[in-house]
């Protein structure tokens, strides 16, 4: 009888600290996805601030076309009113955030490409400048998803398999969210500017 | 039967293998050994120029632990010469592990493209708008005319005047964690050595000693540890400096062509 209740202590002491160990990697994998995630937002945060000043430089143009830039100014207002708290990276959630965000960056694009017809305007150092600027912004933000995907991949990993998954249910950890690769995402590369200036 | 069969799936896993493994070297061109801070895949520079080159940027790295690498290779493949530099930059790991602070200068001849990758560190000094502007106004006019060396001589020049003073050089850090260690395995030793004394029994004898051999191998580690620090400081001569410090990339930089 005592023999068996120490075996049952034993074991249960073993399975404890399992679930212990295993928690507390996912709560580092969870730490370690949200720190990514908020170098993603600052990617983002970034492109998004330089739009301003990349509306300012076009504007000074006689005659620019209107409606490239009230495409660029809305989609940026509804690209920022979708905040994404990293304590809810859902795949739905990040799904919608994307989408917003590939909108911004569809008319940006646009409006780089439109920005090509007028001379005046590429002859200008500011602008080439923030075309360097935009261009490495893009690259931002594609490398941090990346590095983003590659976290919430460890921490899924983490979660779904089985036993796992039992301790992850326990402690409220669900699978998260990984960025798509964007519908024409061939297209981002027209951003990458290798131009002959 | 069975070992046909084995055979075959050898075979197949071999085939595998080998067929990943070629796809990754065309990818990316493995690191020559000795590293080097400029590695010049093509010979577009001559052994002269290159050595000069690779001083300049050996002697910076070793005052500033700033890493600027120039990578010069035929073409990128498939891959867009951006994503291509940023594999390159991360696989190899230019600039410092902490500080995040290299810098990669690709080179693509046949595509005739430039591409310049800041580290997550050095982003400050070295904005892409700057990046941009120092592969437009020095590189493509340079490069344009042939002259591959002056182009390369006077960006690097640039890329070091903007980021001169960001950074410190990584010896007494690098020491003062060596130390650290060795104090701490200091420590650790004499912990063990009060518990197996205290412990010290007529029959525990035996496992003292057991004990003994089992902390042999710290010791000469930290033995090995400090071999490689003098073996650092004697680096001077320019063979071999160590290698790329692990530094990350964040996507700064710029491109161009010419």
């Amino acid at each position: 009888m005592s023999k068996n209740t120490i075996i049952g202590l034993v074991i249960a002491g073993v399975l404890l600290f399992w679930g212990i160990g295993v928690r507390n990697n996912m709560a580092t994998g969870d730490q370690e996805v949200k720190a990514k995630w908020a170098n993603v937002q600052s990617a983002y945060q970034r492109r998004s601030d330089l739009i301003p000043n990349l509306v300012k430089t076009v504007q000074g143009v006689a005659n620019f076309e209107k409606q490239t830039l009230s495409d660029v100014i809305s989609a940026r207002a509804s690209a920022t009113q979708i905040k994404l708290d990293a304590n809810d990276l859902t795949p739905e959630n990040i799904q919608k955030f994307q989408a917003a965000q590939s909108q911004l960056q569809g008319s940006l694009s646009r409006l780089m490409a439109v920005a090509e017809n007028y001379p005046q305007l590429k002859a200008t150092e500011n602008f080439s400048e923030l075309q360097a600027e935009l261009a490495g912004t893009e690259n931002r933000i594609k490398r941090e998803r990346d590095v983003f995907n590659e976290a919430v991949q460890g921490f899924n990993n983490s979660v779904v398999k089985f036993p796992n998954s039992l301790i992850a249910s326990f402690s409220g950890y669900k699978e998260k969210g990984y960025f798509q690769a964007d519908a024409g995402a061939e297209k981002a590369p027209t951003i990458d500017f290798d131009t002959k200036k | 039967m069975y070992s046909k069969l084995s055979t075959f799936y050898r075979l197949l896993l071999l085939l595998m293998f080998v067929t990943i493994q070629s796809l990754q070297a065309q990818d990316i061109p493995a690191q020559p050994n000795p590293p080097q801070m400029v590695c010049d895949f093509v010979m577009k520079l001559n052994p002269t120029e290159k050595q000069a080159l690779e001083q300049k940027l050996r002697a910076y790295r070793d005052s500033t632990s700033t890493e600027i690498a120039i990578v010069i290779v035929k073409n990128t493949g498939e891959y867009d010469p951006y994503d291509y530099a940023l594999k390159l930059a991360t696989t190899w790991g230019v600039g410092d592990k902490k500080k995040d602070n290299g810098v990669l200068i690709l080179w693509a001849t046949e595509t005739k493209k430039i591409r310049i990758l800041t580290g997550r560190g050095i982003e400050g000094p070295l904005p892409d708008g700057v990046v941009k502007r120092i592969i437009n106004t020095i590189i493509v006019p340079a490069f344009k005319q042939g002259q591959w060396y002056q182009g390369l001589d006077e960006a690097t020049t640039e890329i070091i005047r903007r980021a001169s003073g960001e950074f410190d050089a990584n010896e007494s850090e690098d020491d003062g964690g060596v130390f650290f260690i060795i104090f701490v395995l200091i420590i650790i030793f004499i912990i063990i050595a009060v518990i197996i004394s205290k412990k010290g029994g007529g029959g525990n004898g035996g496992r003292g000693f057991r004990n003994d051999g089992g902390w042999m191998p710290p010791i000469i580690m930290t033995g090995g540890g400090s071999n490689w620090d003098s073996g650092k400081s004697s680096e001077g001569g320019g063979f071999d400096f160590g290698g790329f410090g692990g530094g990350d990339f964040g996507g700064g930089g710029a491109g161009g062509d010419y």
